[in-house]
């Protein structure tokens, strides 16, 4: 994790700097005043309001809110899905709608919430895809694709499942495999919409426990999370947000509290301490409404 | 930690990429230039379909060139083809069969290459330039300027005026292809329509034998086909095919929902509306030789689809399959009534439109998400 801050600190050509950057490390994603909206005329409904966001370095953020807040809106404008109505995203101080579509997919990886694959494809090919960024027409395979695919196969645990078509795997196993793309495309930057959506308890743990690993393996990684008590478990790092904008955002066990989730989620809760972790945990759950008479 | 490989050495009889494993079932071939090296996969499956497609092609090629009012051996054809052999079949060789076999090869690889692309970027097995209407621009203003209405320009231009006009059309009307593809086709569908009724129209209001001047265009015929048109399909499928290869990687990725190959670095925008252009233009200068024989380009891309891996977009193989069935359909329309002659549109048609209830009924995993 203090390698890469290293890495990326030469990024301080960041000329826009607001009060809250932190001298030392620029971070290695960022948004500043990033304003978007859907629809035109008066169907326009604004998305995302005047945002600003910073990933910190080496870290897992979770981003989370209620449905409809902007938050998978939030992560498709960070991986330049949306061109912004006004502000930017800089990656490494660089405007992304200024990168070169290659160049950025060579620093940052994005597993989008609807993934589907061509029928019949295996693993291994999946992941030999993530390569993408790195060949060219005449430049299709050489020893660090393979090497790197290799890598990625160790790192998501599929090396007995290589060959298996997608079709044929469980949830749990194809969302891995699909992380492994994003290895193989060997960013410094991994962004993933719910990647636990759809995931039973056990499936959700495999895939939050690859994530924590290539945290500790250097990577910065953002997520869009449903569950505010697994993001509060594997997120270093929380950024709660409420009708396109961020509400509140630092460390979980300083952010989470009652008043945060009655905001966020309109429920009355009783905030505990997990014992084993430390992690906030939400118990007592209740309507708000109805407590309040 | 980061672990960085270290660069390669200059040395050119060291190079770090010298023999390594390609994925399996492919070849790869490397070769270097300078200090910088190259490689390319191969598919292996790839590559047998599409030398199988070759030889079939080769096979009905012949057949079409023996068989007819007039039946010639295999070695009779060939000494016509090449000009020796006694002159009467030399000149049926020559003159008819030879220009209509081109004329059918091309037309089929056109339609079916062009259909391939457009399934490919619509994400859905039924986009294909025949099915979303631009067929039927394509004939609309072929026969307009056919009939000498209000133009001077000869049916191949007209057929690419009218190509795009169509697809501008439904591309406005559906606003945008790709996500929506299922608009864009309900919207061609429509918008073929009405180019459809506007032949019609124009047909009924010219003189008698004006209309049966542009009846070919309108049921698709390799009679009727015009010595330019042949040409500039040639040169058109000639440049087709060198940049359907160069998008064939983009098309892969493609097949993945918008947000995974943007991810992957491929400018989506760019690399649909470049095969949207290779597609139409394909069409348009099919219709041009042909006539709105469309369902090829539905039947082509399946076949060659079915024979080849999953692995790839199944470009080149789709070509082949196209100029196989045209060549092979107009055989059958030659042959079935003859010495009446069935258009090969009429005989796609009838072929085609079972093979398309098929693909409705059928479950189809491919393209959906």
């Amino acid at each position: 994790m203090n390698s890469f801050a290293a890495i990326s600190s030469d990024a301080s050509l960041s000329n826009a700097s607001p009060s809250n950057v932190s001298p030392d490390v620029a971070p290695p994603l960022a948004a500043r005043q990033l304003s978007l909206s859907y629809g035109r005329g008066s169907a326009r409904r604004t998305v995302i309001d005047a945002l600003d966001l910073e990933l910190p370095a080496g870290q897992v953020t979770a981003i989370v809110g209620p449905n409809g807040c902007g938050k998978s809106t939030l992560l498709a404008s960070l991986a330049r899905l949306h061109v912004p109505d006004q502000g930017a995203v800089l990656l490494d101080g660089h405007d992304i709608q200024r990168l070169p579509a290659r160049e950025m997919a060579q620093r940052l990886a994005l597993l989008p919430q609807e993934t589907h694959a061509p029928e019949g494809l295996t693993v291994a090919e999946l992941i030999r895809f993530g390569r993408q960024p790195h060949q060219s027409l005449f430049k299709q395979w050489s020893r660090d694709d393979r090497r790197v695919v290799d890598e990625a196969l160790a790192a998501a645990d599929l090396h007995a499942l290589a060959d298996r078509p997608l079709d044929a795997m469980s949830g749990g196993q194809r969302q891995r495999a699909w992380i492994a793309m994003a290895i193989a495309q060997q960013t410094p930057l991994l962004l993933l919409d719910e990647p636990t959506s759809a995931l039973d308890l056990g499936h959700q743990l495999e895939v939050f426990e690859l994530i924590r690993d290539l945290a500790a393996a250097g990577k910065t990684l953002a997520m869009v999370v449903h569950d505010l008590v697994s993001a509060c478990r594997f997120a270093d790092y929380l950024v709660a947000m409420l009708d396109g904008r961020i509400v509140a955002a630092g460390r979980p066990s300083d952010v989470v509290t009652t008043a945060l989730v009655r905001d966020l989620y309109g429920v009355e809760c009783t905030l505990m301490q997990d014992p084993a972790t430390g992690s906030p945990l939400l118990t007592n759950i209740r309507s708000a409404r109805h407590s309040r008479g | 930690m980061k672990t960085r490989t270290l660069t390669p050495p200059a040395c050119p009889m060291n190079r770090p990429d010298a023999g390594v494993t390609p994925p399996p079932g492919s070849w790869r071939l490397s070769w270097a230039l300078g200090e910088r090296d190259y490689s390319i996969l191969i598919e292996r499956r790839a590559c047998f379909v599409c030398l199988g497609l070759l030889a079939a092609l080769l096979a009905v090629s012949l057949l079409s060139l023996c068989l007819g009012t007039l039946t010639l051996s295999p070695r009779e054809a060939l000494a016509g083809v090449f000009g020796y052999g006694d002159p009467v079949s030399a000149f049926v060789v020559q003159e008819l069969r030879l220009v209509r076999l081109a004329a059918g090869v091309a037309t089929g690889a056109a339609f079916s290459l062009s259909g391939c692309l457009m399934q490919t970027l619509a994400r859905n097995r039924l986009a294909t330039p025949g099915i979303v209407g631009i067929d039927n621009g394509a004939t609309a203003f072929a026969v307009a300027s056919v009939v000498g209405l209000g133009t001077s320009l000869a049916p191949p231009p007209m057929a690419l005026a009218g190509a795009a006009t169509a697809t501008a059309i439904t591309f406005a009307l559906a606003n945008d292809v790709g996500t929506r593809g299922y608009r864009f086709i309900v919207t061609g569908i429509g918008v073929g329509a009405v180019f459809g009724a506007l032949t019609q129209l124009l047909m009924a209001r010219v003189a008698i034998d004006t209309a049966n001047a542009a009846y070919p265009w309108t049921v698709g015929s390799l009679n009727a086909r015009d010595g330019a048109a042949l040409v500039w399909l040639w040169c058109g499928l000639a440049i087709g095919l060198v940049v359907a290869c160069y998008l064939s990687r983009a098309m892969r990725i493609l097949r993945f929902s918008d947000a995974v190959a943007q991810g992957l670095g491929y400018r989506v925008r760019a690399c649909r509306y470049t095969a949207l252009v290779v597609s139409v233009a394909l069409a348009a200068l099919a219709v041009a030789v042909a006539g709105p024989v469309g369902l090829v380009g539905l039947i082509g891309p399946e076949i060659a689809r079915q024979l080849s891996s999953h692995r790839g977009v199944s470009l080149i193989a789709s070509a082949l399959s196209g100029a196989i069935v045209m060549v092979a359909a107009d055989l059958v329309g030659r042959l079935l009534l003859a010495p009446i002659e069935v258009p090969v549109g009429i005989v796609t048609a009838i072929v085609g439109a079972p093979f398309l209830l098929w693909i409705l009924l059928r479950p189809a995993p491919r393209f959906q998400s």
